[in-house]
């Protein structure tokens, strides 16, 4: 009798933690339509001042224009503004697969406003840490059996070993998905597109757009942090490859890995003035068993300016990092 | 129905709980969600530094009179900035009440969540209020 009433509260407990679950992913996938609103520790420019809710006047006007009639993916003259990257702790949460969970619709904003953007992808302390589901948690997630296991180690240790908490680049999509701002400068004359990225530890990304093909694999510096990049217009979409990722990084806080055979095709567009949506399909056949995509939207940010963030100056949570078994990172014996 | 009222309650709690987060490193690691620390106390140091900005502030325990000195951590200055901050902001010798969660480790150390500064409520960029 006891065992049978342990039982029923087991199922009841299984079934509140999957309700838990669930409901916290509708929350925290949800309510994202404040595309007008900066993303999460991006306050400032114009984001401030609106409520939420209010209509942005940017997404119902059109992209601007280079004067050869390419879309501008950058400021217009006379103007400031940056693209206020959202916080995407999870890719799982942006993937485009059949079984994940709904993406927020197109023309939406990825990031929300105040402390929104923070909770995207459910946030790294779910719960006081520790309970987040892993690998089972995203079956449209195609893992290979290690990277599958490398996840939910991950998962249980609270991302303790993220290479972003030493500084190191995002890996990636996730240049996109790291909430400081970046900047796009397209220079047709000189067929090539520079991203410009305060955080992801003051990074820069150089599309090359003169129809070259990629930097050969074999050269010493033949896997870097952020890829080699080609790209090229397709109508308004700007569409680039790239391939010879090092495996310094992860692709997100939550620890999806990647190996060097990572190949990225990223697609950019901007449906209005006030949204870049972004969209990359992850082809890694050294970790995953086919490709899968994510994408979102990244709320365009009026009259701010990038600032400086240089990571490296003072990074003493290295200094305190303990392994598994307990001994310091740096400095131990 | 006393089941159910549970059921919101322990959803809310979760919720709650899910909000801190730092973009630079893992909150969950450093940071017992459980244990949410207010202080007050007299700035002794400030660091304007990335990844992260500390304040250093001696609070005195209202019953021994003993003076305890907490180390409490921002977000970077470029987060501080967009979120009101200036140099002048903080300064040596200035009451402040910090509201934060203390670290795993149990040492007098914390994440800032608000500061408040001559009553007035500042995000510290970092955890729950605005991300990094």
């Amino acid at each position: 009798m006891r065992d049978r009433v342990r039982l029923r509260f087991l199922i009841f407990g299984i079934a509140v933690l999957f309700l838990l679950t669930a409901t916290m992913i509708i929350l925290v996938a949800g309510p994202q339509g404040q595309a007008n609103a900066p993303a999460g520790g991006q306050r400032g420019g114009e984001g401030r001042g609106r409520g939420r809710g209010a209509p942005n006047p940017l997404l119902s006007q059109p992209a601007p224009r280079l004067p050869d009639g390419t879309v501008n993916l950058g400021r217009v003259p006379g103007e400031l503004g940056i693209w206020q990257l959202p916080y995407i702790t999870n890719m799982g949460d942006r993937s485009r697969a059949v079984g994940a969970p709904p993406a927020p619709a197109r023309g939406e904003g990825a990031a929300r406003g105040g402390r929104g953007g923070g909770q995207i992808g459910g946030g790294e302390g779910t719960a006081g840490g520790g309970q987040r589901g892993g690998a089972p948690s995203e079956p449209w997630i195609p893992f290979q059996p290690w990277a599958a296991a490398f996840y939910n180690y991950n998962s249980l240790n609270n991302s303790k070993y993220d290479p972003e908490g030493y500084c190191l680049p995002p890996g990636g999509p996730r240049l996109f998905a790291t909430p400081y701002p970046m900047e796009i400068i397209q220079q047709p004359e000189l067929k090539r597109i520079i991203f410009i990225l305060e955080g992801g530890t003051r990074v820069w990304r150089e599309i090359h757009m003169d129809g070259r093909s990629h930097a050969k694999a074999d050269a010493i510096k033949g896997e870097t942090w952020l890829g080699d990049s080609v790209g090229h217009w397709e109508g308004d979409t700007l569409v680039v490859d790239v391939v010879g990722f090092n495996e310094g990084t992860w692709l997100d806080y939550f620890g999806h890995p990647h190996t060097n055979q990572l190949h990225v095709v990223e697609r950019f567009t901007r449906p209005n003035k006030g949204t870049l949506h972004y969209e990359a399909t992850i082809d890694d056949p050294g970790a995953y068993t086919k490709p899968w995509t994510v994408a979102w939207d990244i709320p365009w940010g009026a009259n701010a300016e990038l600032q400086e963030y240089i990571c490296q100056e003072n990074n003493a949570y290295l200094n305190r990092l303990t392994d598994d078994f307990g001994q310091p990172i740096i400095g131990g014996k | 129905m006393k089941i159910r009222v549970l059921a919101v309650l322990v959803l809310a709690m979760v919720v709650a709980s899910a909000m801190p987060v730092l973009a630079h490193h893992s909150f969950a690691a450093e940071f017992d969600t459980t244990k949410p620390v207010n202080l007050v106390g007299v700035v002794t140091k400030v660091e304007w530094m990335n990844p992260h900005t500390y304040f250093y502030i001696d609070v005195k325990d209202a019953e021994t009179g003993q003076v305890t000195n907490w180390a409490c951590e921002m977000g970077s200055p470029n987060g501080l900035t967009r979120q009101g901050w200036t140099r002048n902001t903080l300064h040596i010798g200035l009451v402040v009440t910090m509201e934060g969660t203390r670290a795993k480790d149990g040492s007098n150390r914390a994440n800032a969540r608000n500061v408040l500064v001559d009553g007035k409520k500042l995000g510290a960029a970092s955890s729950e209020g605005v991300t990094p």
